[in-house]
């Protein structure tokens, strides 16, 4: 295995990349996994699970190029939302074909809005022969998140009721807390510039539209102890339209109940490599 | 405005290939600025700031190699065979690296936990290199210890039988077992060596703090140590400016008054 550093241009800015391959000798898969980094992170990852997971899938013979986005890490430009990516994913699409020859095509795997990155650009380009989503985000509407912090977590946190709990141990101090971030998180996203073609439509309409895309192979992966894996959960409970798009014989859900929304051990991490390889390996044969 | 490139690479040095990162303006270079960074999860938070802040210095004539110490970042190897011993050895390799290739004068740039590791190169080197400090972590062990603490509170989160304390940590730790904390996973030899660092000198230094919403002065800790090294007849510098935590926060952050108290800093540092 080995790592490749490199850099490529995107609307005239610089991106860094890091691709790993199989070791001399040994010949590649078809099928590479490209990275679509999410949330505030860049091409390493937290706890630099990306990095290990490209490591680990290069080791199984499978290309992996992880990159960060326009004005992440060490990208040169201004950072933009995750609706607003396809740009960045297509520029890094050409430079991992570029960078390693054989590739007949690219999977695309992705967390949290790496996932509805990943997802929303899928269909778009034909190099894409698959995703791999984990934990998908999901939440739609900023205004929702907003009237939540606005009217309940804040008036939750002002009211000596809500303390009172806390002393009591009735509500776990840091769960609260967490909440409370991940919404005021939340309610300042999807309010960047955007660069998609027909943003007009929500951007959650849009990717259950490329989701229900039929000749699309799905892998989603949900951790059992994470907000974000149970919403989209509930969504799929609440909505018909969204069931069906995974009612079909391409579609693969895991279910990895100890873990939680980044994989944030070494056996989670390991798990997700080995499902990811698994899967990826199994395209080639269908 | 000078044009700045950016190029990404692994050096090689004595213990293996090293992620590196060289921002640099595209004329003639005033000097090298080694970056070295902070611990862990700091890295990743950190490092949109320091790219842009690399940016900023290059487009004021400065080359900045920032690097990836083994087991981190881009690096080759896992944290958890990572020790302190191999990032000072990182470290030298490439403050040589730059040196050989007459990119001087190098001003080490440290962030958190790397200023532990600039104070004990400088410590070792016959020539101390200037240093420019963004809030310095000056007790390894303190740091240490609010590291694991993220354990404990991911034990209370996921309601997980495994109630481990900091002390039960270091207790383990010191008795050579590896432990695990917010998926990295700690070498024993790492922990030792943090353990023992400490800034004992701000010679050559000029230590920039931010400004929390409580505290608007110097950290009790980086002021007794500027007392300590004015004793001693050094030229320390200081600054707080308002900012974010960025290293810490949970969204990315971004603190412009600290890259503007830096420019000045580079070009005082580069006469001394």
């Amino acid at each position: 295995m080995t790592d490749i550093a490199s850099t490529f241009s995107c609307e005239g800015e610089t991106l860094i990349a890091i691709t790993s391959v199989p070791g001399p000798g040994e010949v590649p898969l078809k099928l590479g996994v490209l990275v679509v980094v999410g949330g505030p992170q860049y091409r390493v990852g937290a706890h630099r699970q990306f990095a290990l997971l490209a490591r680990a899938l290069a080791t199984e013979g499978i290309p992996c190029m992880r990159f960060d986005f326009r004005g992440m890490g060490d990208a040169t430009g201004a950072p933009s939302s995750f609706d607003a990516s396809d740009f960045d994913i297509a520029a890094a699409v050409d430079h991992f074909m570029a960078q390693v020859p054989g590739l007949d095509g690219v999977v695309l795997w992705g967390l949290c809005d790496g996932a509805t990155a990943a997802s929303l650009y899928g269909t778009r380009d034909d190099r894409i022969k698959g995703l791999v989503l984990l934990n998908p985000w999901v939440r739609s509407e900023a205004g929702h998140a907003k009237t939540m912090l606005k009217h309940y977590y804040l008036q939750r946190l002002v009211s000596p009721a809500f303390w009172r709990k806390l002393f009591s141990a009735r509500v776990n101090p840091f769960a609260s807390l967490m909440e409370l971030l991940g919404t005021a998180r939340k309610s300042r996203r999807a309010e960047g510039p955007v660069d998609s073609p027909d943003t007009q439509k929500p951007w959650l309409e849009r990717m259950r539209e490329a989701l229900s895309a039929p000749d699309m192979p799905i892998l989603i992966v949900l951790s059992g102890r994470d907000y974000v894996a149970n919403e989209f959960d509930e969504l799929l409970q609440s909505d018909r339209g969204w069931r069906s798009c995974f009612e079909r014989p391409n579609c693969t859900f895991e279910r990895l109940t100890e873990c939680d929304h980044t994989f944030s051990n070494a056996i989670a991490r390991d798990q997700v490599a080995a499902l990811t390889a698994r899967w990826v390996t199994d395209r080639l044969q269908a | 405005m000078p044009a700045v490139e950016r190029d990404a690479f692994f050096v090689d040095t004595p213990g293996g290939a090293r992620f590196t990162l060289v921002t640099r303006p595209t004329g003639a270079i005033r000097g090298s600025i080694v970056f070295i960074p902070p611990f862990a999860e700091e890295l990743n938070k950190s490092r949109r700031m320091c790219a842009l802040a690399a940016d900023a210095f290059a487009r004021d004539g400065w080359q900045v190699v920032q690097l990836d110490l083994f087991g981190t970042g881009d690096s080759p190897g896992d944290f958890g065979e990572a020790t302190w011993a191999h990032w000072i050895e990182d470290l030298d390799a490439t403050i040589r690296w730059v040196e050989t290739r007459g990119q001087q004068p190098v001003i080490l740039w440290a962030l958190r936990a790397g200023a532990l590791l600039a104070g004990e190169w400088n410590a070792r080197a016959a020539i101390a290199r200037p240093c420019l400090m963004w809030q310095p972590v000056t007790n390894g062990k303190q740091h240490l210890t609010q590291f694991l603490r993220l354990k404990s509170a991911a034990d209370m989160l996921s309601e997980s039988d495994a109630k481990s304390t900091p002390r039960e940590l270091a207790e383990a730790l010191a008795a050579g077992e590896a432990v695990e904390v917010a998926g990295y996973t700690l070498n024993p030899a790492l922990a030792s060596g943090m353990n023992a660092a400490k800034l004992e000198t701000l010679d050559c230094a000029h230590v920039i703090e931010l400004a929390g919403e409580d505290r608007l002065n110097l950290s009790p800790a980086v002021s007794r140590l500027v007392e300590k090294t004015a004793a001693g007849d050094a030229s320390v510098k200081t600054a707080v400016v308002a900012g974010p935590a960025f290293w810490q926060t949970l969204e990315i952050e971004v603190a412009p008054n600290l890259m503007l108290a830096s420019l000045d800093a580079l070009a005082g540092l580069k006469q001394a």
